[in-house]
């Protein structure tokens, strides 16, 4: 009988819920437009990739492709030098990450300015513009290889598994350290002042205080850089020498051999880790309790003794050196003619018409992809904050889901639905558009989710008895509302779409490279100087977009 | 801030709508695909652009990439041109059906052993295997420099030689096909697994063995002739071996894709291609073109073996499968 009761209620609940989703028709239309934009774009391709390592759309099922994925030992080391990378690379980061963290959230100095733009700068790069540097310093022949040489005949390659880490660490760092520099910047300091009151000295705080509270921040971080670094093709295709990485494999089976299916096994083994993290991070670490305490107190973090400054600042230094250094090595790559060899000036490695053509296309396309995610994002956020919509939990699971799915796996699903009918988009700009908009549009959505449970409904609900219907109120308060929202989901998406590979490498053609494939494309014949100056001028204006937006933020007095 | 984000929508919704617009009209540069390297194909393009009025639009694949591209892509191939392919892979889309016939004036002073009868492709250039050796790396390493394909086996390379990969590269095809046709096919294998230990990389591109060894990470590199001149010319410490038991060589074609839908603009470029202009301009990164007189190739031919693009054609899929077989293992 009670279950009856509830289940009417539930019903009802829902009809109700239906009723009043139709009742703003546009809206709804909205809402249904989106829905069936994210099936397509984010859930059908991955379930291309599934279905095709089961042989469905060629030939019938079947589990050869697995079969052969385990017969060959080949296939397996790829996965176990994927996973060996990712998780060497993740401890490294967030001990990196939390070191940085620790110096520049407790000090106001140029030095904790510089060193936080510094462990920003690889963002704004290629994911596998370190591989270029470490090979100019540490290659066979590498600048600082030479020395070493010379000086105690110590010889060794940077090539292969080691080198593919190290890659790794200093490109994803940058991922790592926002969100546990953001968690430690939010921390309310009364704690730590209360350890230190009752006699524990600043380790022991760190320890007990400090590190427990922030460890929320500290594994989204571990979880997200494992993801990427499992995902990372490029670092293996220029640096691993003969070892072999999955993502890396799954490629070369579709650009080499056009072995789909193979590469789909692949790719689901690859997409498994990455759906575990994903949902552990969505369900099991929502509720740690611990993140709740944030700093509203307005007090800043002590800051750190002698003794852990020292050892803090030692780490800091050297790593930071290292990255700034590496981005050196590519600057000056870019202008010499091959470095290290002969070191004569040049500007010849800027004279490439398809270089340039490259960039323009991927600024225009990166452009479009970021309004497209922001406009997303800004209205999926509103219309997932405040209307009752059937499915909502679903849709934001499979939305968020677009942003852990790998590049490589999503890119094969692209090429598997949109290279025949019903949707022929194979080749045109339109797919990497919106390839690149799909993959981001979790973060837009995100944030504004976050920022509509901030704001209190009271604003529209006067807008509305003032007789502003829905849609202009959305107009005329939620948009305003929401502009910082618009603004970050803009800059990210702009930022990693200029810099993306991963899955836009399936989908150009001529005419429509984009700028990273094309320095990938340079590494890959070896052509270091070229490789370099592409490198540089895509730095470049990725980090003047960032200054503008910077500017603009001052001028309206926005928040970006 | 609103105004700001609706002015960017509509110049979003605005750019959409030209860009598709664009794809409709007869303005659209040609579509080529090309594997050449990409300082080679920029000065090529800029040329035909100037002297044609055509505009490109080039995509660089390696060889084996370029090709699995075009297989998968039939019959809506992505590309109204290739410009730069193997010439067994040219034999190959002649019998897939995949070759616009065009019959071009212009090339009829080139040897008809450069062109297919019906003018389903022209060859431009050939080129062949070469190694290039670092000087400095074997005087320092005490290694001898290798005199032949045999003795790249020797146990004091290991580690020291860079090959590109057959799987993409069509340079490293041809050093495969010129063992197999030169040793037959069971030695040949025998030949690769012994190679393989001495390998210190395989490489994804073909010239980019010549680059590392100019750079100085390995000893040796398996390449073509002109990537590893390039690099002597500008004076780096490299040397170049022709192998004495021969090389084999290819030659690079042109074509258009029978589903073009821009043949005029195609057959305009084939036309250039074979012209008098442009065949000079490829005699600077090449060193033999087809047409007769530009460059002069009497002593090269000497070293090379009697090969036989039509092999590649037909065994290329099988050997490549038993590639991956012995070493993707």
């Amino acid at each position: 009988m009670t279950t009856e009761t509830t289940r009417t209620t539930k019903s009802k609940k829902l009809v109700s819920e239906f009723r009043q989703f139709l009742s703003e028709p546009w809206f709804a239309i909205l809402t249904t437009i989106l829905a069936a934009a994210i099936l397509l774009f984010i859930v059908i391709p991955v379930f291309a990739v599934f279905f095709k390592s089961f042989g469905i759309g060629s030939g019938g099922f079947t589990f050869e492709y697995y079969k052969e994925f385990f017969a060959r030992s080949y296939y397996l080391n790829s996965l176990l030098n994927s996973l060996g990378a990712a998780i060497i690379s993740t401890i490294v980061v967030v001990l990196l990450s939390v070191s940085i963290s620790l110096y520049v959230t407790r000090s106001t100095s140029f030095l904790s300015k510089f060193y936080r733009g510094a462990a920003l700068l690889p963002l704004v790069a290629p994911p596998f513009i370190f591989s270029l540097s470490l090979i100019i310093l540490l290659g066979r022949n590498g600048v600082v290889t030479s020395l070493l040489n010379d000086a105690f005949g110590l010889e060794f390659s940077i090539y292969g598994f080691w080198g593919v880490v190290l890659a790794q660490i200093l490109g994803y760092f940058p991922i790592g350290y926002m969100l546990v520099e953001s968690t430690m910047r939010n921390m309310s300091p009364s704690l730590e002042n209360a350890s230190r009151d009752l006699g524990a000295n600043q380790s022991k705080t760190l320890r007990k205080i400090t590190l427990p509270l922030s460890q929320s921040g500290i594994t989204k971080a571990g979880l997200l850089v494992f993801v990427m670094a499992l995902a990372d093709f490029s670092n293996p295709l220029i640096i691993g020498g003969g070892e072999t990485f999955i993502a890396a494999e799954a490629y070369l089976l579709v650009v080499g051999q056009q072995n789909l299916e193979q590469a789909a096994v692949l790719g689901v083994f690859l997409i498994i880790p990455s759906l575990i993290v994903f949902i552990f991070q969505t369900y099991v670490m929502k509720d740690s309790g611990l993140e709740t305490i944030s700093g509203e107190s307005g007090a800043s973090n002590a800051p750190l003794t002698k003794r852990v400054k020292s050892v803090v600042m030692t780490i800091n230094t050297l790593f930071v050196s290292f990255i700034v250094l590496m981005f050196i090595m590519v600057v000056l790559g870019a202008f010499v003619k091959i470095i290290g060899i002969d070191n004569s000036f040049t500007l010849e490695h800027f004279q490439s018409r398809n270089g340039w053509d490259s960039l323009y296309t991927s600024i225009i396309v990166s452009f479009l992809a970021a309004i497209l995610a922001a406009t997303i994002g800004m209205l999926q956020g509103y219309l997932f904050a405040r209307k009752p919509i059937p499915g909502k939990k679903a849709l934001e699971f499979l939305t968020l889901f677009g942003l852990a799915v790998p590049g490589t796996v999503m890119g094969i699903g692209y090429v598997l639905i949109f290279n025949g009918s019903p949707f022929f988009l194979t080749g045109t700009v339109l797919l990497i558009v919106l390839n690149m908009t799909f993959r981001k549009i979790g973060v837009g959505l995100e944030a504004s989710i976050s920022k509509m449970h901030q704001i209190d409904s009271s604003m529209e609900e006067a807008s509305n008895d003032l007789g502003a219907g829905p849609y202009r109120t959305f107009g005329k308060v939620v948009v305003p509302l929401l502009s910082p929202a618009f603004i970050a989901g803009f800059v990210y998406t702009f930022m990693t779409a200029m810099v993306s590979i991963s899955s836009v490498i399936f989908l150009i053609a001529p005419g429509t490279n984009l700028a990273a494939v094309h320095i990938l494309n340079l590494a890959e014949q070896a052509q270091i100087g070229m490789a370099s100056a592409m490198s540089f001028v895509l730095i470049v204006i990725v980090l003047s977009c960032m200054g503008l937006l910077k500017y603009i933020e001052k001028k309206t007095g926005v928040s970006i | 801030m609103k105004k700001t984000i609706m002015l960017l929508v509509l110049m979003t919704t605005m750019v959409i709508i030209t860009a598709c617009g664009e794809s409709g009209s007869s303005d659209e540069p040609l579509q080529v695909y090309t594997h050449n390297d990409s300082e080679e194909m920029d000065a090529m393009v800029e040329n035909i652009e100037e002297n044609t009025g055509v505009q490109l639009d080039v995509l660089r694949l390696s060889s084996g990439e370029g090709w699995s591209r075009i297989e998968a892509e039939a019959p809506e191939i992505g590309a109204d041109m290739q410009i730069g392919m193997l010439h067994g892979f040219g034999m190959k889309a002649e019998e897939e059906g995949y070759l616009l016939p065009y019959e071009s004036e212009q090339w009829e002073d080139v040897p008809d052993k450069f062109k297919q009868e019906d003018g389903e492709w022209y060859g431009t250039s050939f080129w062949y295997n070469m190694i290039a050796v670092n000087e400095e790396i074997i005087e320092d390493k005490g290694l001898d420099v290798p005199q032949s394909w045999e003795d790249l086996l020797d146990p004091q390379y290991e580690g020291e030689i860079a090959l590109p990969d057959p799987g993409t590269s069509g340079t490293a095809f041809l050093i495969v096909s010129t063992i197999m046709q030169q040793m037959g096919e069971e030695e040949g294998w025998d030949y690769f697994e012994q190679l393989d230990k001495n390998v210190g990389q395989y490489t994804k591109s073909g010239s980019a063995p010549a680059q590392l060894v100019a750079q100085g990470e390995y000893a040796i590199g398996v390449s073509w002739d002109q990537a590893v001149l390039d690099y002597i010319d500008e004076g780096y410490p490299i040397k170049s071996v022709m192998p004495e038991e021969g090389v084999g060589y290819s030659l690079d074609v042109a074509w258009i894709f029978e589903n073009t839908d821009q043949p005029e603009k195609a057959k305009e470029v084939m036309d250039y291609l074979g012209s008098q202009d442009f065949m000079e301009l490829s005699a600077e990164y090449r060193s033999m073109v087809t047409k007769p007189g530009i460059t002069d190739d009497s002593n090269v031919s000497d070293n090379f073996i009697d090969y036989d693009a039509q092999w590649d054609a037909d065994n290329r899929d099988r050997i490549m499968e038993e590639w991956q077989n012995k070493f993707s293992n």
